[in-house]
C-alpha cells in the first residue's frame, strides 16, 4: 500500500493511523510519503503539540476529548505500532520539508526513515495495489 | 460452533483488548497469535463492535479458523483457532 499523506491535522493523521493499523494486521508493506502540511506535523517541535483539525473544526474540543475518552493512541503511537508490526517506510518529501524549514532527517520525528523526491513516490505508487491520498 | 459449545470452550490464550479502540483489538490479536501454537485456541475480548466483524475476516485471510463470538455484558468474546 502507498499513502500520500498531505494532511497535517490530527483528525486525518488519526485516520491514517487507523488504516495503518489495519495494514499492519494484514502484514502489508506500506510506503508513506509525507507531503506539504503533513511535513509540518512530522517536525519534532510540532508532532506532540499540534492539535489542528481539518474537518468539523467547530467541534475540535469535542473531537480531541473523545480521542482521550476512547483511549485512542496519539497518531504518532499508532504509526509507531504499525512500524513495529509490519514493513512501513516513511519518506519525507524534500520540498515539503523545506517549506517548514526542515532540511535534515533529524528535523523530523524518529518515525521518518528518509527524505526523498516525488519520483520515488511515483515508482512505489505504480507498484502498489492500494494507493491512498489523505 | 454453537453458543453452548463456545461457552464451554477453554481458550489456551486470552487477549483482553477491552480498553482499546479499533484497530487496537485486531492488533492485539495479531501480536498474541504469534504466542500460541497451531491448533491452539485464542479468545479476544473486545468492547468494539467493529472487531467482531474484523476478526472473522482477518482469520479467513491469514488461514486461522474463526470459531464464533459470545456476546457478554458490554463486550464480545471472539474465539479462533490457529
Amino acid at each position: 500500500m502507498t499513502l500520500a499523506l498531505f494532511s497535517g491535522s490530527v483528525d486525518k493523521l488519526t485516520a491514517a493511523g487507523v488504516i495503518l493499523g489495519g495494514a499492519a494486521a494484514e502484514d502489508m508493506d506500506v510506503e508513506i510519503f509525507v507531503l506539504l502540511q503533513a511535513a509540518f506535523a512530522f517536525k519534532k517541535e510540532n508532532a506532540m503539540t499540534n492539535e489542528r483539525v481539518a474537518e468539523i473544526t467547530d467541534k475540535q474540543d469535542e473531537f480531541l476529548a473523545s480521542l482521550k475518552r476512547l483511549n485512542a493512541p496519539h497518531w504518532t503511537e499508532a504509526f509507531r505500532k504499525a512500524k513495529e508490526m509490519t514493513n512501513v517506510k516513511i519518506h519525507i518529501c524534500g520540498f515539503a520539508g523545506k517549506v517548514w524549514h526542515g532540511e535534515k532527517l533529524e528535523d523530523f520525528i524518529d518515525l521518518a526513515d528518509d527524505i526523498c523526491g516525488i519520483g520515488e513516490y511515483m515508482t512505489a505508487a505504480e507498484e502498489s495495489d492500494i494507493n491512498l491520498f489523505i | 460452533m454453537t453458543q453452548e459449545e463456545l461457552t464451554a470452550l477453554k481458550a489456551d490464550k486470552t487477549v483482553d483488548a477491552r480498553g482499546t479502540s479499533c484497530p487496537g483489538p485486531l492488533l492485539a490479536a495479531k501480536k498474541a497469535i504469534g504466542e500460541i501454537d497451531k491448533g491452539q485456541i485464542m479468545e479476544v475480548l473486545s468492547a468494539d463492535e467493529g472487531t467482531r466483524r474484523d476478526i472473522p475476516k482477518w482469520c479467513a485471510k491469514k488461514g486461522f479458523e474463526y470459531l464464533g463470538t459470545l456476546e457478554e455484558s458490554g463486550y464480545f468474546k471472539i474465539f479462533l483457532k490457529k
